[in-house]
């Protein structure tokens, strides 16, 4: 929202400067964004006279003039058509410095030097546009310097964000009336100065019925005729530029002055093209078209309300007017139409039609009921003065039942509850009457433009906003006692995280919105669709950490980044059953690719390998400390390598996958290294956790350990034997590592060898070489006999 | 007997005479030393000699074995000391170097922010990143119309389930199944149909703060985010609270620091207003308190916001938010 510095002048006598005025405003919830002047700076630019012009030997359009200043007379090459001897113009001497920053030198124009310009205004900032130099209408005293004359008629726009509760505020008058406020300043009226010249009676030309009151209480029209239509004056031009209006003509710029000035929408239609001498307001039926004022033709949403002559829709209220009874250079006879619209039915038609106006935008927001009067009557007043208009008498006002002013109870001690403040009744009630409240017996009576007004918490905000809010106590903080429960999912995230950090491996943070294609890689069923996306790169939910994990793996190797070992900890989507919100369980994601440790002088490269994720895997799950997990061999992943995948089960939830991503997915992300990942779901994971751990006696004897190595078919599993060993050993037996793993030369076709270290404790006593040997060989019987094994020599 | 160990002596320092290095000395030590060695076999002889001289014997074996022990011991010192020169290591040479498990920048501040409130007696709470319409906007004082849902442009699912445009959703769960008093932050991740630039990100997260309890006020509002302010950037940090709007607190307010990096003396980041805006907060509206089943006759609170984003981004004077989420490691490395 716009305004300008002296248009709010005209409304309230006060001396604070524009950034005064704008920090007044801020600090009172109006937020200033910036504050321009009208006049840009420039320097070195003087008064000066055009002694003589002539034309240039060298150059149909140019001429070398004489500029007299109060010093010098200069010799100046100028290209305008209107310079001529006699005019006292704005003269940039050599050095002078313009608002768009361009700095005058001497030149030398097809060969003939210049010294210096003549300038228009659109060279001083002060018009978009200009035909040609500007000639001072006065005589002015030669030499002064033009940027201080203009200075005294300088203006600033201030921009101000209005909030959507603050629809009081979309006009000028608006926050003329905050302003009032804010300096201790009062209001003035806007003078409205209208003749009603036409013998005729409005009430005889035309008729107005509303049949749908819900969605507009009130309407009002007026005829004007014999409309002149030319362009508005230029005070009226450059006020409206100056709050972002572009001038039309006469009659759409007086409407739009209005509205800036008031904030109250009007609408002009062309009197003739107004069928049946009437005016029915009623709201749309499904499946109804209309053409707007912009050549669109357009669906209206069912109810919406719509302005309508004895034969068809005019306009769609409140929104925008209709093609077919636009005003035109033709027109002259008028029907003015100024109404109230129901916000909520505004905002729905608005959004349905995704069309927002300036009136839809100030209807939605709320106006005043109060202003259709004033607005229309201001309007016509402009017509007869700046369009030799003649109004007729009267007005059409329907207004079935006129809205109330809402009343609050002033309730003293609830305002200071909520504020942590002791201010007495009579501040309270200045504050709120500063602002146009009224106040009586106990009762705050709202006027009609606050329409964010109802309740005391609302009451409590206007008198805080109007005292300051940097003048409101505040407590220092000290710790409340409160009983408060367990962050338990925060401290359960956090327990993963942390052990993820301590593995060494590095957090990252992905994107959750991704491409259809990349959510797909994992996951059989449909990805949660955003209705709306961004862009078709963020087109779902990611149904797997893995989709921005290998982004950023790809980004990085893009880079020359190769040693990569990620882990992230977010949420995943599950697919849409059409009514419940869809599953979001928190996942923990790992990566790698490239060197399984950093490389150096003495640290071969080597690059990561199945076993490396996999380490990784057990390395975290055991520090869980889960013993109810299991390891299975999966094949069901398809974006991970069949014969390089497992997953991790307990019970009957599977946790998650691990192993080597399939150069498909990885071709995908234009990722031509290998890269290894497993991703689990916390949300299960956490389930398992054990936290009322008590711990185990460390054992005071000493261990046994022996050493085997099996023959075994090449197809037996290391697991198999492990457990097998450990099921059949004895109760001593405490542990059993594979610690050797080989096939090749020395072992015969088909088979490997698997070493074994196995590993006897007792918690009573030391355990004799003898009885370990007898335990030891015979299970070493056992196993030869189970898998069909022998001996490694 | 004294010859038996004269003997011994002799060709002890004898042999000794000729070793040049810590291998040539073992040999030496097991002949001589050894468990079976010259001198514990020695000792075996004791039960040859008459009862009266075995005492004698004893003794001066052992001070032969203590003797050459120390003899031995010195001159493995010398060896060791020599060996220690001979291999001497270039100490400037790199170690061998673990991957270092870093924290994103990002979730390091988030952590910062929650230990500040943590240490301030909140709990921590979270909730769903999909959400329903009802917990983004009806709960919280937004009907469909209302005119602030075009503040935040939403990315929908369906029509009534969505991706959440704040955190404050959080806050209506938390009030539906914990009575007051209620002191908790919920961080997360919030959506916007942004096109992603310098400063505007389609997803960028959240913490949301609420306090309720009986005699609850704005006071305590602006204590509380004076402490917050105090703790993150320090103790000269300035708190500014703006009036404002938001539909599910009344009153509303923004709130500003110091500009950081001109101490608020205005520069280029704070467009020379000398401070940065932060985030909302507000004493809870009614209609908020009612959607979630919390007597307004009875209790008041406050709530606030504040984007981790944001306060990272000025922390490590970061001015592109689009780097957290490309995680580039010579980024990430820097934290
Ligand atoms: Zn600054």
């Amino acid at each position: 929202m716009k305004v300008t510095y002296r248009w709010l002048k005209e409304f309230v006598d006060f001396k604070e400067t524009p950034q005064e005025i704008a920090n007044l405003l801020t600090e009172a919830g109006l937020e200033v964004e910036e504050i321009i002047p009208l006049v840009k700076p420039f320097d070195g630019v003087v008064v000066g006279k055009v002694l003589e012009v002539q034309k240039h030997p060298n150059a149909d359009k140019l001429s070398v003039c004489k500029v007299q200043t109060n010093e010098e007379t200069y010799q100046v090459i100028c290209g305008a058509p209107n310079v001529a001897a006699g005019q006292f113009v704005p003269f940039a001497m050599v050095g002078a410095r313009l608002p768009n920053g361009m700095k005058i030198k001497k030149a030398k124009i097809r060969g003939v030097e210049s010294f210096g310009m003549i300038c228009s205004k659109e060279e001083l900032g002060l018009e978009h546009h200009s035909d040609g130099i500007w000639a001072f209408e006065r005589e002015l005293s030669l030499g002064e310097d033009v940027y201080s004359i203009l200075k005294d008629e300088q203006d600033w726009i201030i921009d101000i964000a209005i909030t959507p509760n603050r629809g009081d505020c979309l006009s000028v008058y608006g926050i003329a009336r905050e302003v009032a406020a804010l300096t201790g300043n009062p209001l003035k009226e806007i003078t409205i100065d209208l003749k009603e010249q036409l013998p005729e009676k409005t009430a005889d030309i035309i008729k107005i019925n509303i049949h749908d009151a819900d969605g507009c209480p009130r309407y009002a029209g007026r005829v004007i005729r014999n409309v002149k239509i030319g362009p508005s004056p230029g005070w009226m031009q450059k006020k409206l530029e100056a709050v972002g209006f572009r001038p039309i003509n006469n009659i759409v710029d007086i409407t739009n002055y209005v509205l800036a000035e008031l904030g109250h929408p009007l609408h002009a239609f062309d009197l003739k093209q107004i069928k049946g001498q009437q005016i029915n307001v009623r709201a749309s039926k499904p499946g109804d078209l209309f053409v707007t004022l912009d050549d669109k033709e357009r669906k209206l949403p069912e109810n919406t309300v719509m302005i309508c002559d004895a034969e068809r829709p005019v306009a769609i209220g409140g929104i925008m007017g209709g093609q077919n009874s636009e005003v035109s250079d033709q027109t002259t006879d008028i029907l003015l139409e100024s109404a109230y619209f129901k916000p909520e039915r505004i905002a729905m038609a608005s959004k349905k039609l995704g069309l927002s106006t300036d009136a839809s935008q100030r209807f939605e927001r709320g106006a005043d009921p109060e202003n259709v009067i004033r607005a229309i009557n201001y309007a016509a007043a402009l017509m007869e003065q700046l369009a030799g208009a003649q109004v007729a008498k009267g007005i059409v006002d329907v207004y079935p039942q006129p809205l109330q002013q809402k009343k609050i109870p002033l309730n003293v001690e609830k305002i200071n509850k909520i504020l942590g403040t002791d201010f007495d009744q009579k501040t309270i009630r200045q504050k709120l009457e500063s602002i146009q409240l009224k106040v009586e017996a106990d009762q705050v009576i709202v006027p009609t433009f606050r329409h964010d007004l109802s309740l005391v918490e609302d009451l409590a905000e206007e008198v805080a906003r109007l005292v300051n809010y940097s003048n409101l106590p505040a407590k220092k903080y000290t710790t409340t006692f409160y009983e408060m429960p367990v962050s338990e999912l925060e401290n359960r995230l956090q327990y993963f995280r942390n052990e993820m950090l301590s593995l060494g491996l590095q957090e990252i943070f992905t994107q959750s919105m991704v491409r259809r294609a990349e959510a797909q890689a994992f996951t059989e069923d449909e990805p949660l669709a955003i209705k709306n996306p961004v862009s078709d790169d963020m087109a779902v939910m990611r149904p797997s950490l893995f989709t921005g994990m290998l982004k950023a793996v790809s980004h990085n190797l893009n880079r020359n980044n190769k040693d990569l070992h990620f882990f992230e900890i977010g949420r995943i989507f599950g697919s849409f059953d059409g009514i419940n919100l869809p599953d979001q369980p928190y996942s923990l994601g790992v990566v790698i690719t490239g060197n399984r440790q950093l490389p150096g002088w003495n640290v071969p490269e080597q690059a990561v390998d199945f076993y490396d994720i996999k380490g990784y895997l057990e390395t975290f799950l055991g520090k869980l400390f889960l013993d109810n997990y299991q390891i299975i061999l999966y094949d069901k992943a398809g974006y991970m390598v069949k014969g390089q995948t497992i997953a991790v089960k307990i019970k009957e939830d599977l946790i998650g996958v691990c192993g080597k991503f399939t150069e498909e997915v990885c071709h995908a992300f234009e990722i031509e290294k290998e890269v290894f990942g497993f991703e689990l779901n916390l949300d299960l994971l956490q389930k398992y956790l054990v936290f009322d751990r008590k711990y185990q006696p460390v054992p005071r004897f000493p261990y046994s350990e022996r050493d085997v190595a099996f023959l075994v078919d090449k197809d037996v599993l290391a697991a198999e034997v492990v457990e097998f060993v450990q099921k059949n050993g004895g109760f001593l037996l405490k542990s059993v590592e594979i610690f050797d793993v080989y096939q090749g030369p020395n072992i015969p076709q088909g088979k490997r060898s698997l070493g074994l270290r196995l590993r006897y404790q007792s918690a009573e006593r030391t355990l004799s070489d003898k009885e370990v040997d007898q335990y030891f060989q015979q299970i070493i019987n056992k196993t030869i006999k189970h898998f069909s094994a022998s001996l490694r020599n | 007997m004294n010859e038996i160990i004269e003997k011994i002596r002799s060709e002890f320092f004898e042999a000794i005479k000729n070793v040049k290095s810590a291998a040539d000395l073992e040999p030496i030590r097991i002949k001589f030393l050894g468990r079976k060695g010259l001198v514990s076999t020695s000792f075996d002889r004791i039960a040859e000699l008459p009862k009266e001289q075995r005492p004698l014997f004893g003794k001066a074996l052992n001070e032969l074995k203590r003797e050459l022990e120390n003899a031995y011991q010195n001159l493995q010192g010398d060896f060791k000391k020599q060996q220690a020169k001979q291999v001497q290591l270039d100490l400037t040479l790199p170690g061998r170097k673990p991957f270092a498990g870093r924290k994103h920048p990002l979730l390091k501040v988030a952590d910062e922010i929650k230990q500040i409130f943590v240490s301030l007696g909140f709990t921590i709470e979270d909730g769903p990143e999909v959400e329903t319409d009802f917990y983004n906007f009806e709960a919280l004082n937004i009907p469909k119309t209302h005119p602030a849902r075009d503040m935040q442009d939403t990315l929908y699912i369906t029509e009534d389930i969505l991706l959440r445009t704040h955190t404050s959703p959080v806050q209506i769960r938390v009030m539906q199944r914990q009575k007051p008093p209620i002191q908790m932050i919920a961080p997360g991740r919030v959506y916007r149909r942004d096109t992603p630039d310098a400063s505007h990100s389609p997803f960028f997260h959240q913490v949301e703060g609420l306090v309720v309890d009986k005699g609850i006020t704005f006071a305590d509002l602006k204590g509380v985010i004076q402490a917050f302010a105090h703790r993150m950037f320090g103790p000269d940090i300035k708190v500014r609270f703006r009036p404002s709007f938001f539909p599910f607190t009344e009153p509303s307010a923004e709130y500003d620091f110091t500009c950081v990096f001109c101490q608020g003396q205005g520069c280029r980041v704070c467009k020379n207003t000398g401070w940065m805006e932060i985030s909302g907060a507000g004493m809870v509206h009614p209609n908020v308190f009612k959607a979630a089943g919390v007597d307004p006759e009875k209790y008041t609170g406050y709530a606030f916001g504040m984007g981790i984003d944001r306060i990272a981004m000025i922390k490590y004077a970061i001015d592109d938010i689009r780097i957290f989420f490309e995680n580039d490691v010579r980024f990430l490395n820097q934290f």
